[in-house]
């Protein structure tokens, strides 16, 4: 029996497994960007987490009689003009970033999904109000109340991770509310609601599995967003405070020295741009792998410009 | 409804947000720590008063104060700087009193428009014919080069390439192309690859997107079954179709730009809005920081306008709301 489906090609190991995630791992997994991204993904999360264990040097340790050194033994990545061995500026910057970029989205997203969900059940004069502060947040680039913010709050890491986070809420809270509408009077929702189920039943155990994959994919695409707004704060001088490293301020004082230091630049902005180049190979792979049925065509780009631009 | 009623519509939202903007803003740094006055800013002298004489010191704050309107209540503080704003009534800055801000602008508002204009014209100049040609040649190599390369173009930060650009034609090719100021064509051509590169990208990608879904439609097939040309199926047909879809992305696209420009501009030595932006924020030079996001969001406001305008006389299906 098995020489034969041998022959004929047929494996005999018994029906693949057809649940919804390893369907979509499958997806994921057939586009080779999209794993190569997800190794990066999880190297910078790790890196974020061992990063100043692993670092030679604390981030504050400025060895003044090696500064302006290009890469060598001691310091693989050079030195920057107070003497900073660029290796672990780098390697503590990881942490600020993971923090800062899951943290922000991790806010926009809480802030987001609360109110497109209340505004979705609700209805009526809620969903207006809730409506019109979204069309109000998409109206300005919402990157300058993220500048206001950070003025008010503060340039430690807590306020810039608010600062960054609070003003994306409009993003999904206009998906959430929008997939709720579409759900809310579906068979789903009516059979629920004729067996009695409360509302906060019905988001619960309804809606949130649904909505978990759009919501999935739209932080997949928030998180390099928010890298990059980081990234752009110390270049306008709202950043975290020296001597706290990020890779902003890196590429800033970079972009400042490069004439005679170009080491500087290239392994801080380097690192950075292949970080944010992979969050967008998996957001997209995961877009393609949760939702296939956005498309290909001008759907697919709205959605992914949508959530990368997100009105700021 | 009416296109005159429309766009009152439009410009009323417009006023009512910007005025929000504004407000909000104000407040937030009104309550904010620390003030433009401070030993950074108005030098050593000050700082020494302040020890020596501390009623004296008082005295000259306050004056500074009751110059700037700053020691009224809050409430009425909003409203005047909200009603200036919008009649373009925009004083003085803190850091020069005696130039008026909106001679800083009248200077810096051109270069600024010119950079970020410049960036989408190119953006759209370079990417249509790429993203068409990506879609007429859709699954071959050339399909797949392009798409990854826009890509790599949309990941790389517009400020990470414009310091990749200074040290390209600063340091191994001196000489080629200038990489600060602004004033020569010249001098205009980094800036504005650097910040197009990721909308080239964006562009490319969904002209690409758009292209693919009309090609598939029936009339196309309809088309060139009754035998018109192929090149003609393309540009009158399928491109036209198409372009309807991108211009929606405009909007977004030179939202981004602006912003974008405020890094640009730090880089390569530009004396544009972003530029002043930049200086007034960390300094909290409130008149100038805040008129510079008003014209900002001004700007962006007027686009997306413009756009949603275009959008309807492009595809006549539409409908204004």
């Amino acid at each position: 029996m098995a020489t034969i489906a041998a022959a004929a090609g047929i494996s005999t190991r018994g029906p693949r497994r057809t649940s919804q995630l390893s369907l979509a791992w499958r997806r994921y997994k057939r586009n080779k960007l999209a794993v190569a991204g997800a190794i990066v993904v999880v190297a910078f999360i790790v890196a974020g987490v061992i990063g100043p264990w692993v670092a030679p040097q604390g981030y504050a340790q400025a060895n003044f009689l090696d500064a302006n050194q290009p890469p060598s033994l001691r310091f693989p990545f050079g030195t920057d003009n107070l003497g900073h061995d660029m290796l672990s500026q780098v390697l503590w910057s990881f942490r600020n970033a993971v923090e800062i970029a899951f943290g922000a989205s991790l806010v926009s997203f809480a802030i987001g999904v609360a109110l497109g969900l209340w505004a979705g059940l609700r209805g009526g004069i809620v969903d207006m109000v809730v409506m019109r502060l979204v069309d109000f947040m998409f109206a300005f680039p919402n990157y300058f109340l993220s500048l206001f913010l950070v003025i008010t709050l503060g340039r430690n890491l807590l306020p810039i991770l608010l600062a960054i986070g609070i003003p994306g809420w409009a993003g999904y809270a206009r998906l959430v509310r929008g997939l709720v509408l579409g759900m809310r009077n579906g068979e789903m929702v009516e059979a629920a609601r004729a067996f009695g189920a409360s509302t906060g039943h019905i988001a619960r155990k309804y809606l949130l599995p649904n909505i978990t994959n759009s919501i999935f994919v739209a932080i997949a695409f928030g998180i390099p967003f928010d890298l990059l707004v980081m990234a752009s704060l110390s270049l306008v001088g709202l950043g975290l405070r020296p001597p706290l490293p990020s890779f902003g301020n890196m590429i800033a004082q970079a972009g400042g020295n490069v004439l005679g230091y170009p080491w500087l630049l290239y392994f801080p902005a380097g690192i950075f741009a292949v970080i944010l180049l992979s969050f967008l190979f998996v957001a997209d792979g995961l877009q393609e792998a949760l939702d296939p049925k956005a498309g290909e065509g001008h759907l697919r780009r709205t959605r992914r410009l949508w959530f990368g631009l997100r009105g700021r | 409804m009416g296109l005159a009623r429309y766009l009152l519509k439009r410009l009323v939202a417009i006023v009512v947000t910007i005025s929000l903007v504004l407000g909000a803003g104000y407040v937030l740094i009104y309550i904010s720590p620390g003030t433009f006055y401070d030993a950074a800013n108005m030098g050593q002298g000050l700082s020494q008063l302040q020890v020596s004489d501390p009623a004296l010191y008082n005295k000259y704050l306050n004056s500074l104060n009751s110059r700037y309107g700053l020691n009224q209540p809050l409430i009425v503080q909003v409203a005047k700087y909200v009603w200036h704003s919008l009649t373009f009534n925009f004083g003085t800055s803190f850091e020069n009193p005696s130039v008026p801000i909106i001679h800083q602008l009248a200077s810096a508002l051109p270069i600024s428009a010119v950079l970020a204009f410049g960036a989408v014209v190119l953006a759209i100049v370079l990417g249509v014919p790429l993203g068409v040609l990506a879609a007429l040649k859709r699954n071959t190599w050339l399909d797949s080069a392009l798409t990854t390369l826009s890509m790599v173009g949309q990941a790389i930060p517009s400020f990470v390439l414009a310091v990749l650009l200074v040290l390209f034609f600063g340091v191994w090719f001196p000489g080629l192309l200038p990489i600060n100021g602004w004033g020569t064509v010249g001098e205009a051509v980094l800036p504005i690859v650097a910040l197009s590169a990721g909308n080239v990208g964006a562009v490319t990608r969904y002209t690409r997107g758009s292209m693919v879904e009309v090609l598939r439609q029936d009339y196309i097939r309809t088309a060139e079954a009754k035998g018109v040309p192929h090149k003609r199926v393309v540009l009158r047909h399928a491109l036209r179709n198409s372009l309807v879809a991108l211009v929606t992305v405009i909007g977004p696209t030179f939202a981004f730009t602006i912003i974008s420009t405020l890094w640009v501009e730090q880089i390569f030595s530009i004396p544009g809005l972003g530029s002043l932006l930049a200086e007034a924020f960390p300094n909290k030079d409130v008149p100038l920081a805040i008129t510079s996001v008003y014209i900002l969001c001004l700007l962006v406001m007027g686009m997306n306008l413009l756009v949603d305008l275009l959008y309807r006389v492009l595809d006549p299906r539409v409908k204004l709301q």
